[in-house]
């Protein structure tokens, strides 16, 4: 048994660093093929992290929060990723460990608002402002539903959740705000706003540069893959939890990852960029409807 | 399916119609230069050495902006648009072409005239036949400007002595 | 000739505009010379520009009359003395009719009372002639550079004639040589945006002053690209050389660049040009009408994030460049049109490929707009941003699908029907709202007609002659050309001179009119806006900054290592 843990530890520790680029790189070609683009190898993300990571970054601030804003970007959605179960197993569990999930989450914002706000820059600024108001508006909505989750599994920890789900209304509803709430966190479009290339180039990572932009990057590619993988998981498991055997609910929860990619780079390809003006408003009155979800749950239907 | 091409991997080709770089075939320059006045751009250049009596067109492609009127001012169709568009190099020297000619010296004074010896020749060539006396066209045409005006005085002074005498 | 055409072409409509102006001002007028078929010239002093110029532009019966160039010369060789000529279109399918108000200024006093004040746009024009020429606008509510650098020194003007074009004045960058921004009202901060900036296509600075996220006012400066065109073209070129550099004015309309230089030169020259010449001048630029509308479309798209908009458009788009070339040697830059005519005939089985791709592009133009327009994210990007009022774009005397958009009926392929329009019939897409969307419906509608137009002029094409012979133009001839380019309006104005060469050459971009009222729309929107309503101008910075004289070898370029450069880019950002 501590046996079968340590390989799943292991096994999920790597899918968690080395996944996400792969994934990237499948976004990458879906959408370019949509585009009727040949679109780059689906390894294009890996040789371009290679290439940040190889490259001494420009201080354009003495600020030590500049410096280690990506670290801690990267150790939050590393450790958010661990709290999920992977197979059978779950690296890090414990009672409670819903909080440190979303806490960890917000923390990767976090991150991106302090680079942000360590520069003079209208541009940095602009993005660490967004996020800010990305992140207020759409935590709620996931809080909520993952909520919902725990409610009717009567479990704090977030990997057992869905080994014990009953399929109620309020669990079927959690699972759309559960959706939508990690598409906007993942900040696809239409909701990359805080990231918008062309509106404000890329908000905190433009004055990011080098191995602290690669770092940057791969962070967030890690946090869309923690919110995915909590989704897949979530989708997959009730469905395979009474299989014994632990590859299999892995690669039941990869195949449904990839499935989700797919589909989310479908999406993102179909849609422009939203406003932020326009995003809050959606989020709002997401969060309004997910309080009555919260009721439904708490009556137990 | 994909419209795009994995391009530099494959060969592309331009349709016959494209105006690609012009190209100068030296073998048919005669180096009158009326490319080098066409030029919007001066890409052309005429550059006349008159010490060693020689004529340089030199064509720079990465001045040319592919207009096409050296091409229609050439009387011998020496310089031509190609179907070639990849002009990136690391030298910018691949970008130049010189075509080298003699200039026409006056057999007189030994002075170069500011005409190559293939225009002169060319200028026989098209001469329609029969107007005029070609040989005695070429005894005056081959002297350069000055030694056929002293020609022409020097015959007129001549002939006006025999009228005289 | 179509009788829409014959009735704005008629005499008497044409005459009837300048009679009235010369009735109204009676002996305040002092000479009346028809230079052109459809272009007359009004002399008058100079004091009596604004009333002049004011009257014709905001006359209330001759609604989409606008100020279409302003020329200033240094015609001191000629006449010892500087001149300006305001060139007045007017429109709306009610005459076609080109005025020019001229006017003389005394060497020993550059000065005259300012048109922008009654019209503000002047505004720009009366700038760049101060900053170029030397003359002074007085009254000129924004009386700082336009066109020259901020280290070029005071009182060198590089358009007149003592200035040889090949001169380079001393520059030296200082604190009192840096540009007068305008201070950011209170309670805003600047958001900076370009001279480099991943959705500006060309170099242009624009100083959003922002609230929070939104736009309260903009500042700008712009021709940082001024190569030096007119001036070369008025020294160095000779008239055919200078078609080729015109068409490459712009890297996208450069063939209503060549054409409305064709088209100056063959009115001042009384050149006739064939008609088989101006059907084929009709489908190039109807050609680069097709691939200029979906470049924008697709980069509106593109500054949204919509990126399967975007290539699509693209994908779309390159139907017609392979038409292009095909028809004529090159993607873009045809150079086809010559003064005389074209140089390149359409073949017949060149007649087939066009006929094949106008069939293709409908069909998959027209998916492109179903797909885009249900988009509900784009649309929600598009609807009621950027609105630009029909008052501002009449005001600024705002062209093309930027002022169709806000409601504006005026085409200069209608409204004064150059090349072979007037046998054509077509339609002109107007749009009231005056928003983004309006101005992409307006492109897309423009599309389709532009298809239609082709298909036209495939059919009605007569045989003949594409080149007519021209020995020799008379000096001291003026005359402006004009096209519809993709952006609008396109003029250039032209003075014949000695040698086979010009005497003075003015181009106006269609953009040079749009910009100034870039700030009227952007108002009120957010910085998340503002590239796609300047993409929504459909600026072309190049075609709009041409004139002056850059200097090759400047002395003061000096190498910085990386340490000085990072500190020098934290001090500047710091600052800002």
């Amino acid at each position: 048994m501590e046996a079968e843990r340590i390989a799943f530890s292991f096994i999920s520790l790597c899918l968690i660093l080395f996944l996400p680029p792969l994934l990237d790189g499948i976004g990458r070609k879906v959408k370019a093929r949509i585009q009727l683009r040949q679109g780059p190898s689906i390894l294009q993300t890996y040789y371009d992290l290679t290439t940040f990571l190889s490259v001494e970054p420009v201080y354009p601030t003495e600020r030590l929060a500049f410096r280690l804003a990506p670290y801690i970007a990267f150790a939050s959605a590393v450790s958010a990723a661990l709290v999920l179960p992977y197979g059978r197993v779950i690296p890090v569990s414990f009672t409670g460990d819903i909080f440190v999930f979303l806490y960890v989450l917000a923390m990767v914002s976090i991150a991106y608002m302090v680079g942000g706000f360590s520069l003079n820059n209208t541009y940095t600024n602009t993005g660490a402002n967004r996020e800010m108001m990305m992140i207020l508006s759409i935590e709620p909505i996931l809080g909520v539903a993952i909520g919902t989750f725990a409610l009717n599994a009567h479990t704090l920890r977030i990997g057992a959740i869905p080994f014990a789900l009953t399929f109620t209304v309020s669990v079927l509803l959690a699972y759309g705000l559960l959706a939508y709430s990690v598409y906007v966190e993942g900040g696809f479009i239409p909701f990359d706003v805080a990231e918008a290339e062309q509106e404000i180039l890329e908000g905190t990572f433009s004055e990011y540069s080098g191995y602290l932009l690669g770092i940057f990057k791969w962070a967030l590619m890690i946090k869309r893959f923690a919110l995915l993988w909590l989704l897949s998981s979530f989708i997959s498991i009730p469905f395979v939890r009474n299989v014994a055997n632990g590859a299999l609910i892995l690669i039941t929860q990869l195949i449904v990852l990839l499935l989700l990619y797919a589909g989310i780079a479908v999406i993102e390809s179909m849609n422009a960029r939203l406003r932020i003006d326009h995003v809050i408003r959606r989020n709002t009155g997401v969060f309004l409807c997910s309080l009555a979800v919260l009721l439904l749950a708490a009556l137990g239907w | 399916m994909a419209v795009t091409l994995k391009y530099p991997f494959v060969k592309l080709e331009a349709p016959p119609e494209y105006r690609g770089i012009p190209h100068i075939e030296p073998r048919l320059c005669i180096g009158c230069g009326a490319c080098v006045n066409a030029c919007p751009a001066d890409a052309l250049l005429k550059i006349d050495d008159h010490s060693t009596g020689t004529r340089k067109i030199v064509l720079d492609v990465g001045r040319c902006i592919r207009c096409a009127r050296c091409d229609e001012a050439c009387p011998t169709g020496a310089i031509r648009m190609t179907r070639n568009f990849e002009v990136a190099t690391l030298d910018r020297s691949d970008h130049v072409e010189v075509v080298e000619l003699r200039l026409h010296r006056c057999p007189n004074c030994g002075n170069y005239t500011d005409y190559t010896e293939r225009a002169l020749e060319k200028a026989f060539q098209i001469l329609p036949e029969g107007l005029f006396d070609k040989e005695e066209l070429r005894k005056k045409a081959i002297l350069c400007r000055n030694c056929r005006r002293k020609l022409t005085v020097d015959d007129t002074i001549e002939a006006s002595r025999e009228v005289v005498g | 000739m179509k009788e829409w055409a014959r009735r704005i072409m008629d005499e008497k409509v044409r005459e009837k505009y300048v009679n009235e102006v010369v009735e109204k001002f009676g002996d305040r007028i002092i000479s009346v010379e028809r230079n052109a078929d459809n272009q007359w010239i009004i002399e008058i002093n100079r004091e009596d520009l604004p009333e002049v110029v004011g009257y014709i532009v905001n006359h209330p019966e001759w609604k989409e009359t606008q100020l279409s160039t302003m020329a200033g010369a240094d015609e001191r060789p000629l006449r010892g003395k500087f001149s300006l000529i305001y060139w007045i279109s007017i429109n709306g399918a009610s005459g076609d009719v080109f005025l020019g108000i001229k006017t003389y200024i005394p060497e020993d006093d550059p000065r005259f009372p300012a048109v922008t004040p009654v019209h503000p746009g002047a505004h720009w024009y009366e700038r760049e002639v101060k900053d170029l020429l030397g003359l002074i606008p007085e009254g000129h509510p924004d009386p700082r550079r336009l066109v020259l650098p901020d280290d070029w020194p005071e009182g060198v003007y590089p358009l007149r004639k003592d200035f040889h074009y090949t001169d380079s004045p001393k520059r030296e960058f200082t604190d009192e040589t840096k540009y007068p921004y305008r201070e950011p009202p209170k309670g805003t901060a600047v958001f900076p945006l370009g001279p480099y900036h991943v959705a500006l296509d060309e170099p242009g600075h624009f100083r959003l002053f922002v609230k929070g996220e939104e736009i309260v006012d903009v500042d700008y400066r712009l021709f940082y690209q001024h190569r030096g065109i007119e001036k070369i073209g008025e020294n160095r070129l000779t008239y055919d050389q200078v078609n080729f550099i015109a068409e490459r004015i712009c890297g996208i309309c450069g063939t209503a660049h060549a054409l409305a230089y064709a088209q100056a030169v063959e009115a001042a020259g009384k050149i006739e040009v064939p008609e088989r010449a101006e059907y084929i001048r009709t489908v190039m630029a109807e050609i680069e009408r097709l691939h200029s509308h979906m470049l924008n479309l697709g980069l509106a798209c593109h500054d949204i994030g919509f990126d399967k908009g975007f290539m699509d458009a693209f994908r779309i788009r390159e139907h017609v460049m392979w038409l292009a070339e095909r028809l004529t040697g090159n993607r873009k830059t045809y150079g086809m049109v010559i003064i005389g005519g074209v140089r390149r005939d359409f073949l017949e089985y060149r007649r087939t490929m066009i006929e094949e791709t106008l069939r293709k592009l409908r069909e998959e133009f027209q998916k492109w707009v179903d797909q885009t327009l249900s988009t509900r994210t784009f649309i929600k990007r598009c609807e009621g941003v950027g609105v630009l009022s029909y008052r501002d774009a009449k005001r600024w005397s705002s062209v093309g699908p930027w002022a169709r958009g806000s409601g504006r009926n005026f085409d200069a392929r209608r409204d004064h029907p150059f090349a072979a329009y007037k046998y054509l019939d077509f339609k002109v897409p107007v749009h009231k709202e005056g928003d983004v969307l309006a101005r992409c419906l307006v492109r897309a509608e423009e599309i389709m007609e532009s298809i239609w137009i082709i298909e036209q002029a495939l059919d009605e094409m007569p045989g003949g002659d594409i080149l007519a012979e021209w020995k020799e133009i008379p000096p001291y001839r003026e005359a402006v050309g004009f096209t519809e380019a993709p952006r609008g309006e396109d003029v250039h104005y032209v003075m014949t001179g000695e040698g086979n060469r010009l005497y003075r050459w003015r181009i106006r971009a269609s953009t040079y009119n749009n910009f100034p009222s870039l700030p009227d729309a952007m108002r009120g929107n957010t910085v998340a806006d503002a590239v796609l309503i300047i993409a929504s101008l459909d600026p072309c910075y190049s075609c709009t900054e041409r004139v002056q004289v850059v200097d090759l070898e400047e002395k003061r370029a000096r190498v910085l290592t990386e340490k000085e450069l990072i500190e020098l880019s934290r001090k500047v950002s710091r600052r800002v």
